[in-house]
């Protein structure tokens, strides 16, 4: 996507993006070697993944209007959502990329999302919950993070992972109740088949955690890539606070306590690094810590 | 080389950060909003007798505050709280000796081998609530807060007690608040959970 000067680009964090790559690649690879050892050791693998494939076309091409239906989506017009339209049409031009159709939910959950097999065929839904309950600058940067998702072609991405997770899955179930109904006309004939199965098990749930590590990596993609659209890394903060985080993270302990308790239970040197350890760091406030840094980084020229 | 070294942590000094309140200050008066700091400010540590500066803080006070011809000339006292802390309380009606009088005592206490007794500094201020929240009319009132800044996160943060007891605080003005600080220019906690609160501030 060609970038107009005006947006200010910000610098990435080699950390996430070669994890990130890194689990394409063990993806990748999982699935390489799966396919070979299924192949193999006999089993029709080739027929499955065409049936599953097919399925996972029509999802990806009708990705938008399932999206809609599952959800109640209703799409809107320019003169329904005047202020919608116009503020996503703002951030779109401002990134060089297509105008996506707009729609809203009638859920007080805030939310928002993006889905479309490319930018040419996206959509961006908001509930009124969210518009209700964040501020212009807030909404503009969360709906910066979900063109992000469409220029960073994340729908694609997640429908090729997950298209193997479905294979494995398919294949899961079509072991189990082969191994349940199926002839034993052979004795050997069913130990390649339980290797098989439990191999397929164990790439099931290997191949899951990878695509949702990637799902992590392509989120903090978005925060990211969203940042330089709307230009305000900040905004995007207060929004999660505000939407995901709620208050409960201000906590009710009284900051002495972390004094005494200090004193008698790590050495000051190990405390930061059993802090982290031991702490319970939800993914939401390493995103919001990413997005300061990255506000920092806009503001005044370095991170923090 | 840099791609697989990491990022650049750019350390802020306890000075940098804690003097970011002043450029707050000035932020905000840019914005068109009154802030205005109260006269005291406290530092707030955990008392040890076997740490001989400690144990003569009260000679090293005037000493520091009082001597010398750029002195703040700043008041002091010392109180214990009820959670086994001791708190170094000035008080001084310009903002910017208040605020380098309380770099300066808890700098002395970090020199003098008390660092890890070092738990905040404190300051109080009244925001109108038109420069915490916008959408406030102007002129409709003000909020009184503490700006908590922590020596071991080296950062920031607002807080707002609404009662004595640990758990009693008004989270939601907070959070705006934390949101108009930091734009402002406030070197701000980023992590929510580590606003820890401190109830019953003895000034």
């Amino acid at each position: 996507m060609n970038t107009p000067q005006s947006v200010r680009k910000l610098k990435r964090d080699p950390g996430i993006v070669s994890r990130m790559y890194l689990t394409m690649l063990l993806i990748g690879v999982l699935y390489g070697i799966f396919g070979y050892v299924m192949l193999r050791l006999g089993v029709p693998v080739t027929f499955v993944a065409v049936i599953v494939l097919g399925l996972a076309i029509f999802q990806y091409f009708m990705s938008d209007r399932l999206v809609m239906m599952s959800t109640g989506a209703r799409e809107v017009s320019e003169e329904e959502a005047p202020n919608l339209h116009a503020m996503i049409r703002e951030l779109a031009d401002r990134y060089g990329m297509p105008m996506p159709k707009v729609a809203i939910i009638e859920s007080s959950m805030p939310n928002a999302f993006a889905t479309g097999r490319n930018p040419d065929n996206a959509l961006v839904a908001v509930t009124t919950g969210i518009l209700q309950r964040l501020t212009r600058r807030e909404l503009r940067a969360v709906l910066g993070h979900e063109l992000a998702h469409v220029a960073n072609r994340d729908m694609k991405v997640l429908a090729i992972s997950n298209f193997f997770v479905t294979l494995t899955s398919f294949l899961m179930t079509m072991f189990f109740f082969n191994m349940l109904f199926g002839r034993r006309d052979s004795g050997g004939g069913s130990a390649p088949l339980l290797i098989a199965y439990m191999v397929t098990i164990l790439v099931y749930f290997v191949g899951k955690l990878l695509v949702l590590a990637l799902t992590r990596y392509r989120e903090y993609g978005a925060d990211h890539t969203g940042s330089e659209i709307s230009g305000d890394p900040g905004g995007l903060a207060d929004a999660l606070e505000k939407i995901a985080m709620g208050m409960d993270y201000i906590p009710d302990e009284d900051l002495r306590r972390l004094q005494t308790a200090q004193a008698f239970l790590f050495a000051p040197a190990l405390r930061g690094f059993a802090a982290n350890m031991f702490s319970t760091h939800p993914p939401i406030e390493e995103r919001i810590a990413r997005l300061r840094d990255l506000e920092a980084e806009m503001r005044h020229g370095y991170r923090n | 080389m840099g791609w697989f070294l990491g990022r650049r942590k750019t350390t802020d000094t306890t000075w940098d950060s804690m003097s970011s309140v002043s450029r707050m200050i000035n932020g905000f008066k840019r914005d068109g909003e009154a802030v205005s700091p109260r006269r005291n400010a406290g530092v707030v540590y955990r008392h040890d007798d076997g740490i001989p500066f400690m144990a003569s803080l009260p000679e090293h006070l005037d000493g520091i505050l009082y001597d010398g011809p750029s002195a703040t000339k700043t008041g002091w006292e010392i109180k214990d709280d009820d959670h086994g802390m001791r708190w170094a309380i000035l008080n001084d009606g310009n903002f910017q000796d208040l605020l380098s009088s309380i770099f300066t005592v808890s700098n002395a206490i970090k020199m003098n081998g008390g660092g890890q007794n070092l738990l905040a500094a404190v300051f109080e201020f009244d925001f109108t609530n038109h420069a915490v929240n916008h959408h406030a009319a102007s002129g409709s009132g003000f909020v009184h807060a503490y700006l908590i800044y922590r020596f071991d996160r080296n950062a920031y943060y607002p807080f707002v007690p609404t009662g004595e007891n640990a758990g009693e605080r008004d989270r939601e003005t907070e959070r705006m608040l934390g949101t108009a600080v930091r734009s402002a220019g406030l070197k701000t906690e980023n992590s929510l959970t580590e606003w820890l609160g401190l109830w019953g501030i003895p000034f």
